[in-house]
């Protein structure tokens, strides 16, 4: 059967964020800005940084994304996230690996209600017409620094966005325990662009990614969307393969 | 109705080179049994980088040991990847009508432009133009296959004149195919004048609709060749045990399989938006049957496992539908021990096949 991920996140549950309860309500997050960048990173560096419960993507990539939230209820701020590109069971998944949000409120928030490994840095998002920039620092360094160079227009449905994991402690049936908890926002789209991934500067460390080097650019895609952060609905067992070890917080979307 | 076998080769690790060989010598026992009991075509696909799913990335190599080694069954490309980083066309010419000739005449030609990314990102293809230069080269092949001389100025590819050789066997030219997945593809394939190669489980009602509309269109189509090929060809798991409930249960297997491996492939759409993969093609359906390999859900319906009696329920209406042939996939990362799998096949044989056999099949020759 498929490869599985080798990371075992309950031997050092204090690295991950822990999430107060699995109820919290949902953001809603109209005209943000995303800018997502794929690029193919080699396998061997991916291999400890994936949870046992999760199949690699094959092949291995990750995906860089900054986003401008106009509009939250923690008032405007940016967000830079790395993610690998993974399966869980038969479905595409971006694992979080690192985040850091402009504001201490919004990383606070994004820590505590959905478990995202984020924290507070300096996250650029800059739009010119021949490009779309994307610069993170985090004590004062810059972390990563990326372009989506000559956007074109695309159909909003050419655009797919894959759900998020994201690793934390998270209280279960009396018990706060590592988890892995799916995030899956919604999106209606404004416009759609596509273009070029470029990276300047890109310091894996700080994104929790091992030694991951950045190979083969895929492609990048900018687009203004209505998204959310919606209620938690599924959590996995870390170590089980996901199809033995999903539970269903709640039914749907519809009892928001 | 007729029936094929549909073959990814798909392998489980580790990947040793007696592992290997196993699996391609168990392919080639099942296509020889195959043959001897009437079936009329043996599909090989072409994947490139797809892991365990899939180890054929040289089909007409496998296609030449079918061919050699049995008597009537049809040898099928299912299909060849009609891009220029994948194939180049003089040399897909010259192939197809190298194994024409090598089998006697009995060579079908697939075509499609690959679905995922894993294959188009590896050979550095761009997802964009892949249904462009597919149908520059299906209007191509023919050409190339029949006319003493071909020179050729073109968006993907040209050539200065030349004589291609050698020239197929059959004549005027192979059967032409289009792989169908994506919906809409078969509309492509109707407009075209060729056959339309189903490659997705879709159920009754999508499969009908699909079906419809392809024999609607093709009444009008512009052949690419030198003649109409109007056939519709569905692809099927086929488990056929004495205990209906042994059958089900072990097809379920085959299914959850070969369906969780198919979702661990980076479809194309998935990671590269473009205009030019606006459809997931098959895996929307598979990750709906794949809940995972173990997993006991209800899957697509009018699959050719159970008992004779079940299957034989499944493929009268697939007929009804006006499916011309079913090809199965008879096993996936050997989840079903060889020896099942040939008594499987010898059952279909001896009690499926007869019911839809215009001429009684050779059983007593294969047992």
């Amino acid at each position: 059967m498929p490869l599985y991920g080798t990371l075992d996140i309950t031997r050092d549950p204090r690295r991950l964020p822990t999430v107060a309860n699995l109820d919290t309500e949902a953001w809603a997050l109209p005209k943000a800005e995303m800018m997502q960048l794929l690029i193919e990173v080699p396998r061997t560096s991916t291999e400890g940084l994936l949870p046992k419960a999760m199949h690699p993507a094959l092949p291995s990539y990750v995906i860089a994304a900054f986003t401008r939230y106009p509009e939250s209820p923690v008032g405007a701020f940016n967000l830079a996230v790395l993610r690998l590109g993974s399966r869980a069971g038969a479905h595409p998944r971006g694992f979080l690996l690192g985040a850091l949000a402009s504001t201490e409120a919004a990383a606070k928030e994004l820590r505590s209600r959905w478990g995202f490994p984020v924290e507070h840095g300096e996250v650029k998002f800059t739009r010119r017409h021949d490009r779309v920039m994307g610069t993170a620092k985090k004590d004062g360094k810059t972390v990563l620094d990326c372009a989506l160079v000559d956007p074109q227009p695309v159909a909003g449905s050419d655009v797919q966005y894959i759900n998020w994991v994201t690793a934390a402690n998270a209280p279960l049936d009396g018990q706060t325990t590592p988890l892995l908890i799916q995030v899956d926002p919604k999106y209606a789209f404004h416009k759609s662009e596509r273009g070029k991934p470029q990276v300047s500067a890109f310091d894996a460390s700080a994104w929790n990614a091992g030694d991951i080097t950045l190979a083969d650019p895929i492609i990048g895609t900018c687009c203004t969307v209505d998204t959310d952060l919606p209620r938690i609905r599924f959590v996995m067992d870390p170590l089980k393969p996901v199809f033995q070890g999903t539970r269903r917080i709640r039914e749907s979307r519809a009892d928001e | 109705m007729k029936f094929g076998l549909f073959y990814e080769i798909s392998i489980p690790r580790p990947w040793t080179p007696e592992r290997e060989r196993e699996v391609y010598n168990n392919c080639l026992e099942q296509v020889k049994l195959a043959d001897q009991l009437g079936f009329s075509n043996v599909w090989a696909v072409e994947h490139h980088f797809l892991e365990e799913y899939s180890h054929c990335s040289a089909p007409e190599l496998f296609l030449t040991a079918c061919a050699m080694v049995t008597k009537n069954i049809r040898v099928g490309h299912g299909i060849v990847v009609c891009v220029p980083e994948f194939n180049h066309p003089i040399k897909i010419a010259e192939k197809t009508a190298t194994l024409d000739i090598l089998s006697g005449g009995r060579l079908e030609v697939g075509t499609g432009r690959s679905a995922t990314w894993t294959e188009l990102g590896g050979f550095r293809a761009n997802p964009d133009t892949t249904k462009k230069s597919w149908d520059e080269f299906v209007r191509c092949l023919p050409k190339m296959w029949t006319q003493e001389t071909f020179a050729y100025q073109g968006e993907f590819w040209s050539m200065p004149e030349r004589t291609i050789l050698p020239k197929p066997y059959q004549k005027p030219h192979p059967p032409m195919w289009v792989a169908v997945t994506s919906p809409g593809t078969e509309i492509d394939a109707a407009d075209r004048g060729m056959g339309s190669l189903g490659l997705s489980f879709a159920g009754y009602a999508e499969q009908e609709k699909k079906i419809k509309e392809y024999r609607r269109r093709i009444q009008l189509c512009e052949p690419v060749g030198s003649f109409v090929n109007e056939q519709v060809a569905t692809t099927n798991f086929l488990f056929c045990h004495e205990d209906e409930k042994i059958g089900v249960e072990t097809g379920k297997r085959l299914g959850n399989t070969f369906n969780y491996l198919a979702t661990q492939l980076i479809s194309t759409r998935e990671v590269f938006s473009s205009p030019s993969y606006q459809s997931l093609g098959l895996l929307p359906a598979l990750r709906r049957a794949a809940t995972g390999p173990d997993a006991s859900e209800q899957q697509t319906e009018g699959m050719a496992y159970g008992d004779p009696a079940r299957i034989i329920r499944a493929i009268k209406h697939w007929e009804s539908l006006g499916v011309d042939c079913v090809n199965f996939i008879l096993n996936a990362n050997e989840t079903i021990p060889q020896e099942q799998v040939m008594a499987s096949l010898r059952l279909f044989g001896k009690e499926v096949m007869p019911v839809f056999a215009s001429k009684p099949s050779n059983v007593a020759a294969a047992e």
